[in-house]
């Protein structure tokens, strides 16, 4: 790529910028992307391999939604029926439901959103997050119900079309995974908590709590407490760490392979 | 989960209306321990009234009254924007401690002020229906007197019950002094001290707290206090995070040179409610804030405990976790 | 023809990666049907005895419920399928408290849910067995052949006449798997056939004993599991709800979804069992050993029995003269318990290895000193040469790069701020096993593009198969990855091993392998041509114009490889850092080090064993189930009462692989990884808090109450 090739970026190009490289985005602004902010994205979104198997994994391994919708399919026997309208993924959806179903229930068997997981179901893993109203909750103690008039976003509306949120490109390269099956509530979770970072939100870890609010630059002890709603099984929690520190710092994390 | 309708409450009035017309109705706040617990069937509500929306969450300062300078949290504030308030960092870090010590991120976002004072017992036997539990059944005995205690009680237990009330929010405001500010059906608002609005098991387990049905925790406030920068919360508990309390202390103190003016300790985990350790209190008002003293206050109040099969590591517990929650108050938090 | 590089054994991102973090990879319950019927299942409140009566009249009048299945009605099914733990409705009887007794099917999982409140069930108690305390002075030798005494030389006189020895029991509590994705079915029949999307460590093994459990042939059973959110053992066997969910949708006629809850796990998909184990040690003066002696009692399911071998590591992982390793086992009213991370080594360890540390602390040696003077130049318990073993390596590098010489060799003696720091290390066992598997193997070309699609009934349950087996096609066929397609995880393709005991690895990526040098081979003698650099396949289908070629293979271990005795080693270390007031621990760093032969993908190797060692740690310090043994339930029925571990509870851990190249085990030189992370954590953990404290705990978990 030459030098400042490509001054014009559209808007979720300039999202992406400063997301994963805050501190570059005033120079991108200025005098457009050069060279070293391209090698610097691609390091942090997980380098030069990835695009060579996003094409394959996309096309083979994923879940075909269906054709047969059940969305408006209301069984006549329900119950105690509530008609909820709210927006999940940015797009405006209707439903009319059971007022027992909980939200994780309505996204999974309704919406066709099966992304985020039923764990437990007790509010006790994680598995479930989602974001609502820009905050991360557990949609399995969620009744559908209460999110009339809310915004959902779930791990499917994280992407940008064939680019990937810069947490998920995060998790790719630093493994934050095995089985998978937490992932998607891991990666909901991590990317709300950046905004409660942002926010200067606190933990049990932060230490003194008085002194005045303001953004804070995350340990990865404070995010290892922050994300402590997120069981993951496989024990994938380092790499895990490893990656939302990477999107938080805006620092690539070394990735350490030895052997002797 | 049994069949319930399901409103939206718009007003307080109108919410607290439709709760007091059946006795069966629940209100709804974050839902994080009552869907846990419909889905147990442990709660059986035949209505829930989602009181999510009213317009009780600000947090702000109390300019007239009693409590004139301390601060009100909404009723319906969620968790996480207490423990966040500069307000509430600035001049009560101990209660935002005591929320962070909670349930998980997640969660805290979910859960509101009010519920949390009413969430339940986690006693795996008043959860599981296959068991007794007198709690959840009165008269059906009480599995856990003589069953798996090692999470249960040292303190204020019956014969009725041995559970463990779990918040980590109101053990904060119980060394605080709260008040919790609640309105019923005909519209009168009053103010119930926090150490009146829990109770211990006695013969009617079945009750948590003395706050009658049909009435809404609207507030909870802190009265003004010199505590801010000697408290500490401390959480013992069986994994780093995301679990209930073997035993927690909040601890604060007001010092005139080193000299304890007023002190406030309270303990999670040990009893049916948030215990005031008034014993150790007292033993260290006017006295040196030394070592050698906190150690003295905890044996005055661990010298009650009467543990259970297996639970007796609690007193030995609770005695060390008094004495570094009052040191790591003294020292800023540090050990 | 431009090179293609290599790719195994660099740490490609995982193939499946992009599925996973967008929430498109298909779980069990995630797979698209048609109208689908929820089902849930209800169960016993008793641990002993038989049904007298189910009351289902509420139920039955409940809103949406389509049916409800009991033994009153249930189709006679074959209990000696293969299916583990029982629970098949056939009959009254009740072996275990939260047995399933009944199905119900609604229209909606909230309907099925609240109706299956509604049945009333009474029953004819008898008095459970279920206290292990009481019943342990009972335990008989266990039935399997593997488990009867296994004496070598005199442990008792070597005992009695040592001067340093320990003797102690270590005791390690029931534990549950819980993966992540509960046990979940969905089931949909097409005449005669029925499709069953369940996830599954072992494909055929599912398909066979469901089919077997039906009455149907096995072509009647398909098994579809592309995604398996965790299994750790308990998705090896399957359990009951597989098979009902399938007879669950004969009776509704329709695709009927059935998920085990959370709380259901603890009685319906095995556990790991409480293990009593006696470890008798003997050494001479300068650290020698001449006994070591390991004796389990644990228990078993009523009618059915389970021993996790916790000798393992005890017959293969030192040298002795004198050596004894025994089982005993009581059946209870338990759940069977079944295969759990690194069966019987993981719990064996811990007893060995602490025992160890006890030993070389009596003997005043260095733990690692003391552990390589007594290393053995073959396997102790067959005479065979190893194929390869790298314990002395793995300790001393892990002690380099730990930094061991910074330990105290006396405890209480490292403190800083409010903590007891201590240092342990731990060594460990996983035997290296390479299983009968078919790989089908297809070239297709379009023009200059040469595609290939590898099948076989291979699970992926985050142990990296995808990824591996792409990498090893690729590089066998000359392709870069991009073309390379593998479908595993459908009964469907051909029959391959399980992903269990540490097999995967090995058995896929040698049958791939060998398909795809089968499948050269092929194309070389079909040009009819002699090459004198052997061209790649992705070449021979360009340069003779082949459109299309497959070819299959059905891949054993080399025969030579029965001569020798195949396991990966490894060696732990622990920083841990104690609460000098509260008790609570925290494990500071871990470091694990790891001789495994061939690593195919550093990367998902590595996450494989700090996977490992997270559960290692959760062992040590958190994971305990407990029973009430008056009524034989477990208290610690979800994850708020049964602790793993959580980010906070895991600190720095680093991996380290040891070169190592086996060139016996098997032809790729694959040893496997999935087991051997968990192996000697624990140990290594309680010898570090030892260190740390000078308390020695013998029973795990070591919670903040054991230390104070
Ligand atoms: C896995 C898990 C771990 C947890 N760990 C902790 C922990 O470590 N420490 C801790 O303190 N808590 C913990 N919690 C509990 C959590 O904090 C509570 O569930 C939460 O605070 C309850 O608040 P809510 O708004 O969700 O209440 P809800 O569940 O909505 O309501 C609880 C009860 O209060 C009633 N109610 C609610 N609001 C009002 C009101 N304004 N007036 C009158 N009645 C009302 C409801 O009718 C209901 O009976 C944990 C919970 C879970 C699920
Ligand atoms: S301790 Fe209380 S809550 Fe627990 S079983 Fe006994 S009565 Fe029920
Ligand atoms: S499924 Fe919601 S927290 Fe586990
Ligand atoms: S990746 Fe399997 S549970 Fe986290």
């Amino acid at each position: 790529m030459d030098e400042h090739e490509s001054p014009e970026l559209t808007e979720d190009e300039k999202q992406l910028f400063a997301d994963l490289m805050p501190e570059d985005l005033t120079e991108i602004m200025d005098k457009g992307v050069n060279r070293r902010h391209f090698l610097k994205l691609m390091t942090l979104a997980g380098g030069g391999i990835l695009a060579a198997q996003s094409a394959v994994a996309e096309q083979v391994l994923t879940r075909s939604s269906s054709e047969t919708l059940p969305t408006e399919l209301v069984p006549d026997s329900l119950e105690n029926a509530v008609t909820v309208a709210c927006k999940v993924n940015g797009k405006a959806r209707t439903f009319t439901i059971d007022s027992r179903m909980t939200l994780l229930d309505t996204l999974r068997e309704r919406l066709d959103l099966t992304g985020s997981k039923k764990g437990c179901d007790h509010g006790q893993c994680g598995a479930c997050t989602v974001i609502v109203n820009g905050s991360r909750v557990l949609s399995c103690l969620t009744l559908a119900a209460s999110c009339a008039g809310k915004t959902v976003q779930t791990i499917e509306g994280l992407a940008q079309g064939n680019r990937l949120h810069p947490m998920q490109e995060a998790f790719l390269k630093h493994d934050g995974f095995q089985c998978g099956f937490c992932t998607p509530g891991q990666i909901c979770s991590a990317v709300a908590l950046l905004d409660e970072a942002k926010k200067g939100h606190a933990s049990y870890v932060t230490g003194n709590l008085r002194p005045p609010v303001g953004p804070v630059k995350l340990s990865n002890e404070e995010i290892r407490e922050r994300m402590s709603g997120n069981i993951c099984r496989c024990g994938a929690y380092p790499n895990i760490v490893a990656a939302i520190q990477e999107v938080h710092s805006g620092q690539s994390v070394e990735q350490v392979f030895r052997s002797v | 989960m049994r069949p319930f309708t399901y409103t939206r409450a718009t007003d307080a009035t109108s919410a607290i209306k439709l709760l007091a017309e059946n006795p069966h109705a629940k209100f709804l706040a974050g839902g994080t321990n009552l869907l846990d617990l419909m889905k147990e069937d442990v709660e059986r509500p035949t209505a829930l009234i989602d009181i999510s929306d009213l317009d009780l969450n600000d947090i702000k300062p109390i300019t007239a009254g009693v409590n004139q300078g301390g601060i009100s949290l909404g009723g319906l504030g969620k968790n996480t924007d207490a423990a966040n308030h500069p307000l509430v960092r600035q001049h009560y870090p101990l209660l935002s401690q005591a929320i962070l010590a909670g349930a998980s991120g997640q969660i805290r976002n979910m859960a509101t002020n009010g519920g949390n004072l009413l969430q339940r017992t986690r006693c795996p036997y008043f959860y599981e229906v296959a068991m007794p539990c007198n709690k959840r059944e009165p008269g059906t005995g009480c599995g856990a007197r003589d069953g798996i205690n090692r999470m249960h009680a040292i303190f204020g237990w019956s014969e009725h019950c041995v559970a463990v009330y779990p918040s980590d929010l109101a053990v904060a405001l119980t060394a605080l002094d709260a008040g919790v500010i609640v309105r019923s059906a005909n519209g009168q608002q009053r103010r119930i001290p926090i150490a009146d609005f829990y109770r211990l098991p006695g013969d009617e387990p079945e009750k948590d707290t003395n706050l009658p049905h049909g009435e809404l925790i609207t507030a909870i406030e802190l009265p003004k206090n010199r505590f801010a920068n000697q408290s500490y919360y401390l959480k013992v508990r069986d994994r780093a995070s995301y679990a209930f309390a073997l035993v927690s202390v909040a601890a604060a103190l007001e010092t005139e040179g080193n000299t304890i003016k007023q002190a406030r300790i309270a303990m999670g985990g040990v009893a049916h409610k948030p215990w005031r350790a008034l014993k150790a209190e007292q033993m260290l008002v006017g006295k040196e804030a030394t070592e050698a003293n906190f150690k003295l206050a905890a044996d005055a109040e661990m010298a009650d405990a009467k543990p259970l099969t297996h639970n007796a590591f609690k007193v030995e517990l609770g005695n060390r976790s008094i004495v570094l929650a009052l040191r790591m108050a003294v020292n800023g938090g540090k050990a | 023809m431009k090179e293609v590089t290599k790719v195994t054994g660099t740490p490609i991102n995982r193939i499946d990666g992009i599925a996973k973090v967008t929430g498109k990879a298909p779980y069990s319950m995630d797979h698209p049907v048609k109208n689908p019927a929820y089902a849930i299942l209800f169960k016993s409140t008793v641990a002993a005895g038989k049904i007298q009566a189910i009351d289902m009249t509420a139920a039955e009048k409940a809103p949406g419920v389509i049916a409800i299945i009991t033994h009153q009605n249930a189709p006679k099914l074959n209990v000696k399928g293969g299916l583990r733990g029982g629970a098949l409705l056939q009959s009254p009887e009740i072996e275990f408290f939260g047995q399933h007794i009944g199905i119900v099917v609604a229209e909606t999982f909230e309907q099925a849910r609240y109706a299956s409140r509604l049945i009333q069930v009474t029953y004819d108690k008898k008095e459970p067995k279920v206290d292990f305390e009481k019943l342990a002075g009972q335990a008989r030798l266990p039935k399997d052949k593997e488990k009867a005494d296994a004496r070598r030389g005199d442990v008792q006189t070597a005992l009695r006449q040592a001067t340093y020895k320990v003797e102690e029991v270590y005791e390690t509590p029931i534990e549950h798997h819980h993966p992540m994705e509960p046990h979940a079915t969905i089931a949909e029949w097409n005449g005669d056939h029925v499709t069953l999307y369940n996830s599954a460590q072992i494909v055929n093994g599912a398909q066979t004993a469901t089919a077997a459990t039906l009455n149907l042939k096995p072509e009647q059973v398909r098994i579809v599991s592309p995604y398996i959110g965790g299994g750790f053992g308990s998705k090896g066997g399957q359990w009951a709800n597989l098979a009902l969910a399938a007879v669950a949708a004969k009776h509704v006629n329709r695709p009927v979804k059935l998920a085990l809850t959370r709380q259901q796990m603890v009685n319906s998909v095995g556990m790991r069992q409480h293990n009593r184990q006696k470890i008798s040690l003997a050494a001479t003066a300068d650290g020698k050993l001449t006994a070591l002696a390991h004796e389990t009692t644990t228990h078993c399911a009523i009618n059915d029995e389970f021993v996790e071998p916790c000798g393992d590591c005890s017959k293969v992982m030192y040298d002795t003269p004198n050596s004894l390793i025994t089982y005993r086992v009581v059946p209870m009213n338990l759940i069977l318990p079944t295969y759990t991370r690194g069966p019987g080594k993981s719990t064996g360890s811990f007893a060995l290895e602490s025992a160890m540390d006890e030993l070389a602390y009596k003997l005043k040696m260095d733990p690692i000193a003391f552990r390589i003077k007594n290393e053995p130049d073959r396997d102790p318990s067959n005479g065979k040469p190893w194929s390869s073993r790298a314990t002395v390596q793995c300790l001393q590098e892990g002690a380099k790069a730990f930094g061991w010489e910074n330990r105290k060799s006396e405890p209480r003696q490292n403190q800083q701020g409010n903590y007891w720091i201590g240092y342990g290390v731990a060594a460990g066992t996983y035997p290296a096993h390479q299983r009968p598997t078919s790989a089908l193997v297809k070239l297709k070309r379009t023009g200059d593009h040469v595609a290939a699609t590898v099948e076989l009934a291979a699970a992926d349950l985050g142990t990296g198969t995808y990824t591996i087996l792409t990498q090893t096609a690729a590089d066998a066929l000359g392709l870069p990855i991009q073309n390379v397609k593998v479908n595993i995880g459908d009964s469907s393709l051909p029959p391959a091993a399980g992903a269990v005991g540490s097999v995967g690895a090995a058995s896929y990526a040698n049958a791939v392998n060998d398909a795809c040098v089968k499948l050269t081979q092929e194309l070389v003698v079909k040009s009819g041509k002699q090459f004198f650099v052997r061209p790649t396949a992705a070449q021979l289908m360009r340069s003779e114009k082949i459109t299309d070629y497959q070819t299959r293979v059905d891949s054993k271990p080399p025969e030579s490889a029965e001569a020798y005795s195949a396991h990966s080693f490894n060696a732990n270390f622990a920083e841990v850092a104690v609460h000098q007031s509260t008790g609570m621990i925290r494990v500071n760093r871990f470091l694990a080090v790891t001789g495994a032969g061939t690593i195919l993908n550093p990367k998902t190797a590595r996450s494989q064993i700090i996977g490992g060692n997270v559960w290692g740690i959760g062992m040590a310090l958190t994971e305990e189930s407990v029973v009430d043994p008056r009524w034989g339930n477990f208290v610690t029925r979800s994850l708020a009462d049964y602790h793993v571990p959580t980010h906070l509870d895991i600190g720095h851990l680093d991996a380290i692989f040891i070169n190592e190249k086996d060139e016996h085990v098997n032809t790729l030189g694959v040893k496997g990884i999935g087991e051997v992370g968990i192996v000697a954590v624990a140990a290594a953990v309680a010898n570090a808090v030892f260190n740390a404290t000078g308390k020695r705990i013998r029973e795990l978990p070591i919670t903040p109450d054991k230390v104070l």
